[in-house]
């Protein structure tokens, strides 16, 4: 038993700890628990505690089910909301075949792998992503009862008596009781939308802490009596939730996005990262806006980047340079524009890490600067300037990411396979639907 | 040059040229001048004085280069005639140029000689107490100024003589060498030895390097002195690593003196490699780590990192950077977390947080060598224990077999071509081959016994041998040659004061080494031959240590043995890869049991063939099924023999066994078989000719076609199993297997065809039609697996006159009886013969004449029969029939301007129908390497529909084979040679896959179609397809992404 173990095991038995959840992600970022009593806990370190992976999305055929989580010890927490008198405290799992092999299936191993290859090249990989999501009244949201926001503020505001701040610093104080960092948090442009931003951190760490935080704040939600969605895009008419995220690479101790005497300080390095963000972003669109819902953000207005090109303080370009800060070599970064709330951050991180990877080892050319806000480009000048758009929808997604080698090799055939038949079939029902769009439009006339 | 030299100013008249020939003078007339400058000058020198010397001609140039250098003269005299003092000179100068040299620039360090210094005890005398009389006590009035703390380590023993004779500590408490070493080179750069952090009188490296240089002259002169310099090798090496640790606490000192706020920081220098182990090379990198903390709670942890790394650059520059004094040696901090990527200095916890999270097995087993060298002793020591328990935790991880198997690998491969021939250190049985055998049986054993836990190579060998976990012998042996191999490095460095590993090659530096390392006889061809035998020995040793204890000690064959307590044993079999240790020990136990020559024998073989079990992918297995053959064979005379005297048949033996159930059932099914081991030649697959003749007299000798075709069904078991051994040795590529399948099918089914005929002709009274077998399907390929059937057509053609009633009534018996003969149930495996492929399928006549066939492909055939034509080619059978056959297929399957719409569309629609049909339930599409996606039913067809297509117009496309009908499509630019590539890639690979599985499971089914997810077997196919151990999960993602291509280029080339 290993140093951290211990720790556990003692904390468990301080802090009177009840409870252990084992959480652990499935390929589609769905987080999924398995509650444990403290005794079963050294038993759990020493060989995992085995489950029936054949009901976990992606995670094995149906005949060699049996899997085994094994808690990461050094994600152990309590969790701030489960009752008074006895503590919950929750760890992340690696997802092992019973031979104790990391699973394939596991989205947590396919970001390990990812971040292997960066290590193997000298590179760290950090991320800082800012979180949008919308809060709704209970009850709402049903086909007989619209979503009734919780509020009507927008970006920036100040909500008079609003219950909306009160959400925040609950939720923040939750989260920084967690050990996970906020850096920012204000109200953003959609009624009841909020955005919360996470202090940088290793790719891993941080994917672990989005889990947590979409659950940290669907509770702080639900103990106000609303609930809080992650949805890309709830409602037509406002804007959607996107998970903007900055990233940059560090050699040790050094920034390797850095450079002094460069074009907006930014290194060789960095610029070949973008070029294969760029250059892939079209073949992982599917990981990193994997829902039906998401391609409604992209392509329903209100700012959704969705046209394949970079700008300095440009918004509407899909990478975006920010403003160096003098004297701050270490926050020299980018800022991935494309993905939304509801994306699996282990996949995600994985795919763009590897996209930007790739770019750095075949030595890409990043293409020129967008100047010009590209929304209000036609198409044609659009086409003139070689800028490419995202995928139309999940299933053009679908047909784009099937035929893509980069995708396969940094999800691993087996998630690779699953995540296109589930996002095939996912299509296929969502085609399958009549909308409400197309009863008020079509019932009447025809 | 005169051999009669005027006597010299001191009136000597011995010295002759002769004299100096006979002392090993090269150039006995410069010898003689020189001779006589330096007797002019008082300095006499008797010939005979120069015979032990490496380079008596170097020798004497250089003393008289320093009497003509400042002070030179002086410093020489005051050694005349002192016998020790001038001794030493003499060795040093005819065994270094470098140090003759420093001895030219600094004549004043030749008072070295004449100094007691800091003598080591002569060789093989016991060490301590010549320290503690000598040296310790004159050090012992020098308080120990950093805290080592009481790190309760096991005392360390020098030479492999008697353990503990040295009584020197590992790493944790400082020796009083360690001690004095220290004390003078603090004094010689102006530090105070006492100061709790030494601080040097000012940041210039040049004191220290002089005084290193001092030192080293020192060591260097009791070395080459010495008249049994492999009996001093541990000494000499632990000396230099006590020098060496003296120099980072000097050189850290000096730092301190150039950097500004210093004291913020606590700085521990970690030894590492051979300083740590204390057994260092005269020229080598000094590996160390870094750990640093802030010095008081009020400053940060930031601040202080970035002052050790300060510090510690420094103290990088202070021993090698380029200054008027050359540089002491590199060091190299490469070893720490990250290597070269991560932060030079990082703080115990993240040292401690990263060997938790991130290490890797060789990071261990490096960690086993560390030992606090200089600075903060408290912090080096909390580092030290700290990390114990990652180094004896190694070998529980669970890739730690995998790593380890990896690591030896490396240690054997990773030499520069160029070198390999010359290379003292690396390469199998160099230096590095010892080491690593030594620490992989520390890292195994030494969790349990902590007498184990040494950091010197010998001394850990001296560990091993009183614990009983190798042999006293073998012990004894590669403790000596190691000594050997160590003392020629040393004396191949000293020369040039150069890092080199290598043996020199031009015979006068040969002959300089042999002298130098006191080899007999000092020559070069006696040099050349000793070092051969040594590495020889060595790889030879590792068998003896590593596992010939294994074997229990019944089995034992001389006292010098060691034999395993049982635990120790199942920890080796363990780590060695030994799933089932108990059932292991089972068998080694009955296989060397017995007084029999046959016991006596195995006792021999076994240890090495552990080994090679080992190696395999089933060690278990391979182990039990010898002892099964063992068991059937070991009376025969030639079997044991054959193990015991043949170059590689035990070898070949072992890996067959570990690596193919298949090839063991085989051998124990037809034991004589495992005759072939003897040579790969054995393996080749046979001629068809010299089958076809074997098969013509079993036919003939037999008497009836029932034992005769038992016969021949025995014949091509045993072919098999030889193609089988083949492959499982990776002696025979696929290609060539399946093509001797294929033709060994043949053969069987010509012996065939004559048995069924000469049957029903003797029945029927007359033989009233001749028949021909058209091979078909994989058979017509040249594809077949072991195992597949044989598709084939039947055609006859009625003997002129005869009844065409009854000719067609006798074929039909003929192909029945062919079929029966070679299908039916019986002691040999069968041959299936399936002639589905035929017109009208099972519905139609068994056979058909010539006539028959052509009336009904011109006015019947289906898509899918012409299709199946493409494969057809004469097999067995009467040549006239045959080929009339083939003329009639011709236009049939090769038609100019290939398919038309409609048959376009059925093949098309056949091909999807399959797709939804065929694919058994419960198997993962993609893993089905037959009829999943990019499996070989897709290239194939795609081959076919391009043959059916094209084939009428180029020629070239006319072929049987898969794989020869898309490379030509590509030569024809019929399509590109991207796709047709992507195709023959998924083909061959599912073809291998197959394979595999045949071999792994051992007998023909449905799972050998699919990849497997049991990963036992998945790491067993995956080893026969030469994946390397611990990379058998590569192969499922590498038939996904091979067949996942190739799906693509089917759908776009299929269905366009």
């Amino acid at each position: 038993m290993d140093r951290q173990q211990e720790y556990v095991l003692r904390a468990m038995e301080e802090r009177d700890i009840h409870f252990i959840r084992l959480w652990f992600t499935d390929v589609l970022g769905i987080l999924k628990s398995v509650a444990i009593a403290p005794a079963e806990l050294e038993g759990a370190f020493a060989e995992g505690i085995g489950f029936d992976g054949s009901a976990i999305e992606g995670f094995t055929r149906v005949y060699e089910a049996d899997m085994v989580a094994m808690p990461d010890p050094t994600t152990f927490q309590l969790l701030p909301w489960q009752g008074e008198r006895y503590g919950t405290a929750r760890m992340f799992c690696d997802i092992l075949t019973p031979e104790g092999d990391p699973s394939l299936a596991d989205p947590r191993y396919v970001l390990k792998r990812a971040l292997k290859r960066a290590a193997d090249m000298g590179f760290s990989f950090y991320t800082h992503p800012e979180i949008e999501f919308y809060l709704f009244k209970s009850g709402t949201g049903r086909s007989t009862n619209p979503l009734v926001p919780l509020d009507l503020g927008g970006y920036f505001d100040h909500t008079a008596r609003g219950s909306t701040n009160d959400f925040r610093r609950i939720a923040i104080e939750m989260l920084e009781s967690m050990g996970i960092s906020v850096e920012f948090s204000h109200h953003e442009a959609g009624p009841g939308q909020n955005e919360i931003d996470l202090r940088y951190a290793d790719a891993l760490t941080m994917a672990d802490n989005i889990m947590t935080f979409r659950t940290v704040v669907k509770e702080a939600a639900l103990a106000q009596d609303n609930f809080a969605s992650f949805m890309p895009k709830p409602m037509a008419h406002y804007p959607g939730s996107g998970m903007h995220t900055h990233f940059s690479l560090f050699e040790g101790d050094r920034n390797a996005f850095f450079d002094a005497s460069a074009e907006y300080e930014l290194s060789k390095t960095a610029r070949a990262f973008m070029a294969g963000v760029l250059h892939y972003s079209r073949e992982i669109c599917l990981i990193t806006n994997q829902f039906v819902n998401s391609y409604k953000r992209l392509w329903g207005g209100a700012e959704a980047p969705n046209y394949v090109c970079w700008g300095h303080n440009n918004r509407s370009a899909l990478l975006r340079v920010p403003m160096y800060k003098p004297g701050k070599p270490q926050t020299a970064r980018v800022e991935f524009r494309g993905m939304d709330s509801a994306v699996n951050p282990y996949l995600a991180f994985a795919v763009i890490l590897a996209a930007g990877l790739k770019g750095i080892e075949d030595d890409l050319p990043l293409p020129a600067e967008a100047e010009d806000d590209v929304w209000a480009l036609t198409d044609s000048e659009r086409r003139a300037l070689g800028i490419q758009p995202l995928p139309h929808s999940l299933d053009e997604a679908a047909i784009i990411m099937s035929k893509s080698d980069l995708a396969a090799e940094t999800l691993g055939e087996h998630v690779f396979e699953f995540v296109l038949r589930n996002k095939r079939q996912e299509w296929n029902e969502y085609r399958a639907q009549v909308t409400a769009y197309e009863l008020e439009r079509f019932l009447p006339i025809l | 040059m005169s051999a009669a030299s005027p006597p010299g100013p001191g009136g000597r008249v011995r010295s002759t040229a002769g004299e100096l020939i006979r002392a090993g003078l090269a150039d006995a007339g410069r010898g003689e001048t020189l001779l006589g400058e330096l007797s002019g000058a008082g300095l006499e020198l008797d010939p005979a004085q120069l015979a032990v010397l490496a380079d008596p001609d170097l020798a004497l140039l250089t003393l008289a280069r320093i009497t003509s250098a400042p002070g030179g003269l002086d410093g020489l005299r005051a050694l005349w005639p002192d016998s020790v003092g001038l001794d030493r000179l003499l060795a040093v100068v005819g065994g270094s140029a470098a140090l003759g040299d420093h001895l030219v620039c600094h004549p004043q360090d030749l008072a070295v000689f004449g100094q007691a210094g800091t003598p080591m005890p002569p060789a093989g005398s016991a060490h301590t107490v010549e320290d503690t009389t000598n040296t310790a006590d004159a050090v012992r009035s020098v308080p120990a100024p950093a805290q080592w703390g009481d790190l309760g380590e096991q005392a360390e023993p020098g030479v492999l003589g008697a353990r503990g004779d040295l009584g020197e500590p590992t790493g944790a408490q400082m020796t009083p060498r360690q001690r004095a070493f220290r004390a003078t080179l603090l004094e010689a750069v102006g530090a105070d030895p006492d100061a709790p952090v030494p601080v040097a009188a000012g940041p210039a490296p040049e004191p220290l390097r002089l005084a290193y240089r001092r030192e080293l002259l020192s060591i260097a002169a009791q070395d080459l002195s010495s008249t049994d310099p492999t009996a001093l090798f541990p000494l000499v090496s632990s000396d230099l690593a006590d020098l060496a640790t003296g120099v980072l606490e000097a050189a850290l000192a000096v730092a301190r003196a150039g950097t500004e706020g210093h004291e913020r920081a606590r700085l521990a220098v970690i030894a590492m490699g051979k300083t740590g182990g204390r057994e260092l090379n005269y020229v080598s990198d000094v590996d160390v780590i870094y750990v640093a903390a802030p010095a008081s709670g009020s400053i940060s942890e930031a601040q202080a990192l970035a002052t050790a790394a300060q510090l510690a650059t420094r103290l990088q520059w202070v021993t090698f950077g380029t200054t008027s004094e050359p540089a002491i040696w590199q060091v190299d901090p490469n070893l720490r977390p990250e290597g070269k990527n991560g932060p030079l200095v990082r703080t115990l916890e993240s040292h401690l947080a990263y060997y938790s999270k991130w290490a890797q097995t060789w990071e261990f087993q490096a960690l086993l060598k560390a030992r606090p060298a200089a600075g903060d002793g408290a912090l080096g020591g909390e580092y030290f224990q700290t990390t114990r328990r990652f180094v004896w935790s190694a070998a529980e991880s669970e890739n730690f077999v995998e790593d380890a198997q990896a690591m030896r690998r490396r240690v054997e491969s990773h030499v520069p071509p160029a070198q390999a021939e010359r290379q003292i250190k690396l390469g199998r049985g160099g230096l590095r081959d010892v080491e690593f055998t030594v620490q992989l049986l520390q890292l195994v054993h030494g969790r349990a016994d902590q007498s184990l836990r040494a950091a010197s190579t010998l001394a850990a060998l001296a560990a091993l041998r009183d614990g009983g976990y190798v042999g006293r012998a073998a012990a004894a042996r590669l403790a000596e040659c190691y000594a050997l191999l160590r003392t020629l490095e040393h004396r191949a460095q000293l020369y040039r004061l150069k890092r080199t590993h290598l043996m020199p090659v031009a015979p006068k530096d040969l002959r300089r080494l042999a002298r130098a390392a006191r080899i007999v006889p000092a020559e070069a061809a006696g040099l050349e031959k000793t070092w051969q035998a040594t590495r020889r020995e060595v790889r030879s040793l590792h068998e003896e240590l590593y596992y010939r204890p294994l074997l229990p000690a019944t089995a034992r064959l001389s006292a010098g043995e060691a034999a395993l307590a049982p635990d120790a044993a199942r920890s080796r079999l363990a780590a060695l890869g030994y799933r089932d240790p108990d059932g292991a020990m089972r068998h080694i136990a009955a296989l060397t049991s017995g007084v029999s020559r046959q016991g006596a024998i195995q006792r021999q073989l076994l240890p090495v063939m552990l080994g090679w079990f080992a190696d395999g992918a089933d060690p278990d297995a391979g182990l039990l099924s010898f002892r099964k053959l063992s068991e059937s064979l070991g009376s025969t005379h030639w079997y044991l023999r054959m193990l015991r005297d043949s170059a590689g048949a035990a070898e070949r033996l072992s890996h067959a066994l570990a690596a193919s159930r298949y090839v063991a059932d085989s051998l124990a099914r037809s034991p004589e078989s495992a005759r072939w081991l003897d040579s790969d030649q054995a393996l080749k697959p046979r001629q068809p000719d010299e089958l076809r003749k074997e098969l013509a007299s079993i036919v003939d000798r037999s008497d009836s076609p029932e034992s005769a075709a038992m016969a021949v069904r025995g014949l091509r078991r045993r072919e098999l199993a030889r193609l089988a051994t083949g492959m499982a040795l990776r002696i025979l590529d696929d290609g060539a297997a399946r093509f001797a399948v294929s033709s060994t099918a043949d053969v069987a089914l010509e012996a065939a065809l004559r048995l069924a005929t000469t049957a029903v002709a003797r029945q029927d009274g007359v033989q009233l039609t001749d028949l021909a077998i058209i091979a078909m399907g994989s058979l017509g390929g040249h594809e077949m697996a072991i195992g597949s059937d044989a598709d084939v057509l039947f055609v006859h053609r009625p003997r002129p006159g005869a009844d065409a009633a009854g000719a067609q009534a006798q074929a039909q018996a003929v192909a029945a009886r062919l079929r029966s003969l070679m299908g039916g149930i019986g002691p040999e495996p069968a041959l299936e013969i399936d002639p589905g492929l035929r017109p009208e399928g099972r519905a139609g006549p068994l056979a058909r004449t010539v006539g028959a066939y052509r009336e009904y492909y011109e006015r019947w055939a289906l898509t899918w029969e012409r299709q199946a034509l493409l494969r057809a080619r004469p097999a067995a059978g009467l040549a006239e029939v045959a080929s009339a056959f083939m003329e009639l297929a011709g236009p049939v399957r090769y038609r100019p301007g290939g398919l038309n719409e409609t048959e376009l569309k059925d093949l098309r629609l056949l091909k999807a129908r399959i797709d939804g049909e065929r694919l058994p339930r419960g198997v993962e599409p993609s893993r089905h390497v037959k009829l999943g996606p990019g499996g070989l039913l897709d290239v194939q067809w795609v081959a076919q529909l391009y043959q059916m297509n094209h084939a009428g117009d180029y020629p070239s496309l006319r072929v049987t084979g898969t794989v020869e009908a898309l490379e030509a499509a590509a030569d024809e630019g019929l399509m590109t040679r991207a796709d047709a590539t992507a195709l023959i890639e998924s083909w061959m690979q599912a073809m291998s896959i197959r394979n595999a599985n045949l071999l792994w499971i051992g007998r023909v089914g449905t799972a050998g179609d699919v990849v497997p997810s049991d990963p036992r077997q998945l790491r067993g196919v995956a080893r026969l397809l030469g994946y390397e151990r611990g990379t058998g999960s590569r192969l499922t993602e590498d038939r996904a992404r091979v067949a996942r291509h190739a799906r693509q280029v089917f759908e776009r080339l299929f269905y366009a």
